[in-house]
């Protein structure tokens, strides 16, 4: 409980960092001092502004000084406070320069997008509001390569709108052109026709976000991969173990495997690899014990053949059989050495003494009641 | 209402079907104005058309307010070189505006079968939904289906489709339905 609040905490402060962090890289404003009316600012999220001036106001008993902005899209007007102007993100609007390093990023190839969708909307998100320019135009390019592979969820798509919306308006009005020659651009460096070759640079590269979303991605994905190749690792060699130890003490190998993923799944991956090569040699170790039902195998196969089927009913039926025991004969002496060997191995915990009795009597009988009581389940 | 201006002498059946078009895809009242001179003063030397200029300098047409205006030209139309070239044109429009150009310059020639018809006036249809869709301030959109997906497109089969899918269609219907008039 106390570990679960602790960690909550932690994530808070970690996204107020961020948030703190995120909402200042290269190209933002500072503070208010920078803005001058006339001014083109970029809103995260909102578009291209025009600064129009300060205005004061009296809210709640208070002064408070706003800069006044108004979209150039719809003329729709926002105050914003003083002290919020550095926090909020605004930005100079892009470039030329920038501009063109934007067309070359997104005529480059891109690589596979993320596939977890909560990691990929956190990480969008936070590029539209700090990435800058470059970082609407990964948005864009991102969810672009992923449409190619499957339609975008209805809320994907309405990110990879609004996200286009935002960057052929921001290169309108870097580059002084009506917005849908500017989104001809845009697309035509997504999607260039058959047999054109686009001019094409190296990229820039896009600027790298410090928070939650960034830091998270990297070690979750070490994670996936250490618990998915530890979870095989021991999987895997825990078969090969018990499918290299002997073949009739396949049943005790397993368990013993089982006993010893669960002490290997404390440790490292290492350890857990040694647990299964120990696991291959404990039979060996055993071997001596398990040496004397091998041999005494030929026996089981003398009194029934098919009983190499229904080696696992016998158990139930062993206890049954006590009374009807006595009439097999001929298995007598030699069951008294399976049970060493193979009640052993089921019930090694439960019962080890009872079964040097029991078994004497029951192993003649399963053969017999053992596969009647098969067949009925079987049918 | 949806005003459709001929720049060039087109056949009353192809401009009938794409009134019908028009009229289907977005619910709109849908008209043919007539034919208009075309601005000569938006040809560039190179004999291709500036589609900013030439929407421009385009005859005014009575409209009100909410109207949208089409302006259907044959002539090759150019637009501003941009940092990685300049792309084919097949119209221009003013994104969230009320005049939209088409070019029938780049279709495959109308011929006189039945067949090269129909491609013809399927493909009028597309791009003048598309560039409608436009001054409905719609966007390019990825799914090569639908009318907004970039005309130049390598995705793009031959005789494309001429309707909008549902989120461009949902998006334009709550433009037009935010309309005043």
């Amino acid at each position: 409980m106390v570990t679960v609040g602790a960690v909550r905490t932690l994530g808070k402060r970690e996204r107020a960092d961020k948030q703190e962090e995120a909402s200042s890289p290269v190209g933002n404003i500072a503070s208010s001092a920078d803005l001058k009316p006339g001014d083109r600012v970029v809103y995260p999220k909102q578009g291209v502004y025009r600064v129009t001036g300060l205005e004061q106001k009296d809210i709640a008993g208070q002064r408070l000084e706003f800069v006044k902005m108004t979209r150039e899209e719809d003329g729709a007007s926002v105050l914003v406070p003083l002290g919020k102007v550095a926090t909020i993100g605004l930005r100079r609007v892009a470039t030329a320069d920038d501009i063109e390093g934007v067309f070359h990023y997104l005529g480059a190839t891109y690589g596979d997008p993320e596939l977890d969708w909560k990691v990929r909307h956190r990480d969008n998100v936070e590029r539209l509001i700090a990435g800058g320019v470059l970082g609407v135009a990964e948005v864009v390019k991102g969810l672009h390569s992923l449409s190619r592979l499957r339609p975008l969820p209805a809320k994907e798509r309405e990110l990879y709108d609004s996200s286009r919306h935002l960057l052929v308006n921001e290169i309108a009005v870097a580059l002084g052109v009506p917005e849908v020659i500017a989104e001809d651009y845009v697309d035509f460096a997504l999607m260039p026709p058959s047999g054109v070759k686009l001019p094409l640079k190296t990229p820039p590269i896009p600027v790298e976000l410090k928070g939650p979303p960034w830091k998270r991605k990297k070690p979750v994905v070490a994670e996936d991969d250490d618990l998915g190749l530890a979870e095989l690792g021991i999987d895997l060699s825990a078969l090969e173990g018990a499918a290299e130890g002997t073949a009739g003490t396949e049943e005790s190998e397993e368990g013993e495997a089982e006993g010893a993923a669960p002490a290997a799944e404390d440790g490292d991956e290492e350890v857990e690899v040694v647990p299964a090569t120990v696991v291959a040699k404990a039979p060996v170790a055993k071997a001596p014990v398990v040496k004397a039902p091998v041999v005494k195998a030929p026996v089981v196969k003398a009194p029934v053949q098919k009983a190499a089927v229904p080696r696992k009913a016998p158990a139930p039926p062993a206890k049954k059989p006590a009374a009807k025991a006595t009439p097999v004969k001929k298995p007598t002496p030699r069951p008294t050495a399976k049970p060493a060997a193979k009640p052993a191995p089921r019930s090694a915990p439960k019962k080890k003494g009872p079964p040097a009795k029991k078994p004497a009597a029951s192993r003649p009988v399963p053969p017999k009641k053992g596969a009647k009581p098969a067949k009925g389940k079987k049918k | 209402m949806i005003r459709i201006v001929t720049l060039a002498t087109y056949d009353e059946g192809d401009i009938t079907h794409l009134s019908k078009t028009l009229y289907r895809s977005f619910g709109v009242g849908t008209e043919h104005v007539g034919d208009k001179a075309l601005p000569k003063k938006a040809e560039r030397p190179d004999g291709r058309f500036d589609a900013i200029k030439l929407l421009g300098d385009a005859p005014p047409v009575r409209a009100y307010s909410d109207d949208k205006v089409v302006y259907v030209t044959d002539k090759e139309l150019a637009i501003p070189k941009g940092p990685l070239g300049e792309p084919p044109t097949w119209g221009y429009a003013e994104q969230g505006g009320s005049r939209a150009l088409v070019s029938t310059f780049r279709f495959r020639p109308r011929g006189v079968t039945e067949a090269s018809i129909e491609v013809f006036r399927r493909r009028l249809a597309r791009e003048s939904i598309h560039f409608i869709g436009h001054l409905w301030d719609l966007h390019h959109c990825y799914d090569a289906r639908c009318a907004m997906h970039p005309s130049w497109s390598p995705s793009l089969p031959d005789d494309p489709e001429f309707e909008l899918d549902a989120y461009c269609r949902e998006k334009s219907e709550r433009r037009v339905r935010l309309a005043k008039t």
